[in-house]
């Protein structure tokens, strides 16, 4: 036992003065989640607004013009363009310069007057799925309001009795930086350990280790440990960056967030550490790294989309990502303020999966050459 | 008299290049079978309509009255109900533990009140982590609560009114994932072949020595770049025509525009992805190196070309960056291409900022590349 851990030491430190040997990698290393994190949060926004947005007035009444006029003041559209008829339409699309096009048809104000329906049309671009079914739900509500003559807002704010727990004003940011943190995670833990074996493999100097009594445990454990402080550290960062920056509540406990990070940490250290044990070159490590942990991660974890959408066989499959079962203990623990004992469920997960990860990276890694 | 060698060290800088990237049979299948799947689940997995919304019904008045409310509230799908509980704090507990994302809670005496005329009281709570999924659930509950006339203004229906504003989707109707997603698809998949693989394999040569061995050969800098990049290139027109067919066979991604302008628009794209792919090798001295400085120009490139969320509704000092990024203008034509039936007039725009893009890319590279060597 003894050996073991002086011979675990001795990988661990060969390990850390490689790291440390290479401040630039350390550098990227810990300055790559920080941008992920700031593009994330500053610039993606889940809440679709300022969508160009062109408009043919055939009427050219007072009625018309307020329904343009309401469509945009409303904040979900920007007025791009006026066009003549609506043979232009089909160009302003095709060039991309718009995403919806509002026809307000001829007579729209006279119908009105007769209480007749009266019909303006917003066409949208369904190229980009996202806009255009935010548009549309958007659109309908606006139009709604403005023809029963209420403020243009009131039929999308919440009725008297809908409550929203957890996230009252409904700040995507909240949804969206959790989301990016185990999708940082994810993909630097993984990434940082699929070059350690393989660049060990490319560069001959296994042999050299196969030489020395160490085993593959202790190979494995040792060259995990290092990436492990480093991982954490990223993860602080992240953490406390994220909570600063865009005022990420902590509602729970400390101790819980930081159980269920090292345990994704872990698992996803473990991961590129398979990965990299099955490639031996860092290129198609890097490779598989990216297909087992970050991928699944990034499309299945219901960070992006949610799980409930999916067909049946894929949400089997998502039960097979730790990232999901870390976003929801986050989520929870973040926005609810939920304790060990609601997500215990999700911490056993992680905890198997860590476990599975890393035994068969022992496992695969096989004490020979080629 | 000059051009026969030049070509000739060309051709066989590709031949080892590619002997070596094909050696290693896991390499070529990586880079097949990533973006096929990615394809698959995003195929599947994206419904951006957001329904079937887990709820939890809490029914503490049960009478034929509340049991009629809480079946009209699932008829259409955007809720789905998960479970029946006894009491609000029960109801609480599923949102907190994330097995509902909506409760509906119809309180004692809701008959009663409805009997009454007096406007009764439901309480709907909506789960906001899920900002998304929130805003559709409170919307549709809001419209529902009104339409029944419970716990409004007044109680009172609201008027109707007599103007609609009908919506229409052009170009991909039914809002079909994959039919969006494709050129998003393609586009990561190309960066990834040529980016990411080009700057870990020249930084690989410079690892283990190979680069010097080549540069004492009589072949040129520029013949080896072109020699190295060409056949990524080649790869990556194979991965477009791929994913095209694919697309098409599985998801009925359609294809309306030239095959010409697709042909040119992956080219231009592949000219720039190459040149940094290049670049960022010229700037490591390790494949650690390349690999983090790789992914991070792609993972910022991946999230502003507008492929996950739209570029109109970034902050606007972000959005004149996104011109920069070629990803998003190869979107762009691929989506007017493959959708609307764009030609080469329409994405005139896209294609000029891609080819001043990849021109400037390449050049630093290959002045970086060259200064480099000497």
């Amino acid at each position: 036992m003894r050996r073991f851990f002086r011979r675990t030491k001795a990988i661990a430190h060969k390990e850390v003065l490689h790291i440390v040997r290479d401040a630039r990698a350390v550098y990227l290393a810990l300055g790559l989640p920080v941008v992920m994190l700031m593009l994330f949060g500053y610039g993606i926004s889940q809440d679709v607004d300022h969508i160009p947005l062109a408009i043919v007035d055939q009427d050219r009444t007072p009625a018309s013009r307020h329904l343009s006029t309401s469509l945009v003041a409303a904040g979900d559209f920007v007025r791009e363009a006026d066009l003549v008829s609506p043979d232009d339409v089909e160009a302003a699309f095709r060039r991309g310069s718009v995403k919806a096009v509002l026809v307000i048809p001829f007579g729209y104000q006279r119908n009105l007057a007769r209480g007749a329906a009266s019909q303006a049309q917003l066409l949208v671009d369904g190229s980009d799925g996202t806009t255009a079914t935010i548009a549309m739900g958007d659109a309908a509500g606006i139009a709604q309001a403005t023809a029963s003559g209420r403020a243009v807002r009131a039929s999308l704010s919440a009725g008297p009795r809908v409550r929203v727990r957890f996230n009252p004003a409904m700040v995507s940011t909240y949804n969206m930086v959790s989301g990016v943190i185990v999708l940082i995670l994810s993909m630097v833990a993984s990434l940082l350990t699929a070059l350690t074996v393989s660049r060990e493999w490319e560069r001959g100097s296994m042999e050299q280790l196969f030489a020395t009594p160490v085993t593959r445990a202790e190979i494995i454990i040792g060259k995990l440990i290092p990436y492990a402080g480093l991982g954490f550290v990223q993860t602080l960062l992240v953490l406390t960056l994220g909570s600063y920056m865009f005022e990420l509540p902590i509602r729970g406990s400390l101790v819980t967030l930081f159980t269920c990070s090292t345990l994704f940490l872990l698992a996803m250290l473990g991961m590129g550490l398979l990965a990299s044990v099955i490639a031996k070159s860092q290129l198609v490590a890097v490779q598989f790294a990216m297909l087992l942990s970050y991928m699944p991660v990034a499309m299945l974890s219901g960070f992006m989309f949610p799980i409930e959408n999916m067909p049946w066989w894929l949400q089997g499959l998502s039960m097979a990502v730790p990232g999901r079962y870390y976003l929801t203990a986050l989520r929870g623990v973040l926005l609810k303020g939920n304790g060990l004992h609601v997500v215990l469920g999700n911490v056993v997960a992680l905890v198997i999966f860590a476990a599975a990860v890393l035994a068969l990276a022992v496992r695969r890694f096989h004490r020979r050459l080629m | 008299m000059k051009i026969v060698p030049i070509f000739l060290s060309l051709l066989n800088v590709m031949k080892k290049e590619l002997s070596q990237a094909l050696r290693d049979r896991r390499m070529v299948s990586t880079l097949i079978i990533a973006p096929v799947l990615q394809l698959v689940i995003f195929g599947y997995a994206i419904d951006l309509e957001v329904d079937r919304i887990p709820t939890v019904v809490c029914d503490q008045d049960e009478t034929p009255a509340s049991r009629n409310l809480a079946q009209a509230f699932f008829a259409d799908r955007t809720f789905r109900r998960v479970a029946d509980v006894a009491d609000a704090d029960a109801a609480q507990n599923t949102l907190e533990t994330g097995d509902s994302a909506t409760a509906v809670v119809i309180p004692r005496g809701f008959a009663l009140q409805l009997a009454r005329r007096e406007a009764p009281q439901v309480q709907i709570i909506v789960d906001g982590t899920d900002a998304t999924r929130a805003q559709v659930a409170m919307n549709a509950a809001s419209q529902f609560l009104l339409l029944h006339g419970i716990g409004g203004d007044s109680g009172a229906r609201p008027a109707l009114a007599t103007a609609s504003l009908a919506p229409r989707v052009i170009y991909n109707q039914r809002l079909k994932s994959p039919v969006y997603m494709l050129p998003g698809v393609l586009a990561t998949l190309l960066l990834n072949v040529t980016a990411i693989v080009t700057a870990m394999g020249m930084a690989r040569e410079r690892e283990t020595g190979t680069l010097e061995q080549i540069l004492v050969t009589p072949i040129r800098p520029a013949v080896l770049l072109a020699g190295k990049c060409l056949p990524y290139t080649l790869f990556g027109f194979v991965d477009v025509l791929a994913i095209l067919i694919l697309g098409n066979l599985i998801f009925d991604v359609p294809f309306h525009g030239s095959l010409a302008v697709v042909a040119l628009g992956s080219f231009l794209y592949l000219f720039s992805t190459l040149g940094i792919g290049i670049l960022i090798a010229t700037l490591s001295s390790s494949q650690q190196q390349a690999m983090l400085g790789a992914f991070g120009f792609v993972l910022p490139a991946m999230l502003l070309s507008g492929f996950m969320s739209p570029i109109s509704s970034m902050p606007a000092w972000l959005r004149p960056f996104t011109m920069l990024i070629p990803m998003r203008h190869f979107i762009e034509i691929m989506r007017g291409c493959l959708l609307k039936g764009a030609g080469i007039t329409d994405l005139a725009q896209q294609l000029i900022a891609l080819t001043l893009l990849g021109i400037a890319i390449l050049a630093i590279s290959v002045a970086r590349f060259r200064k480099r060597l000497t």
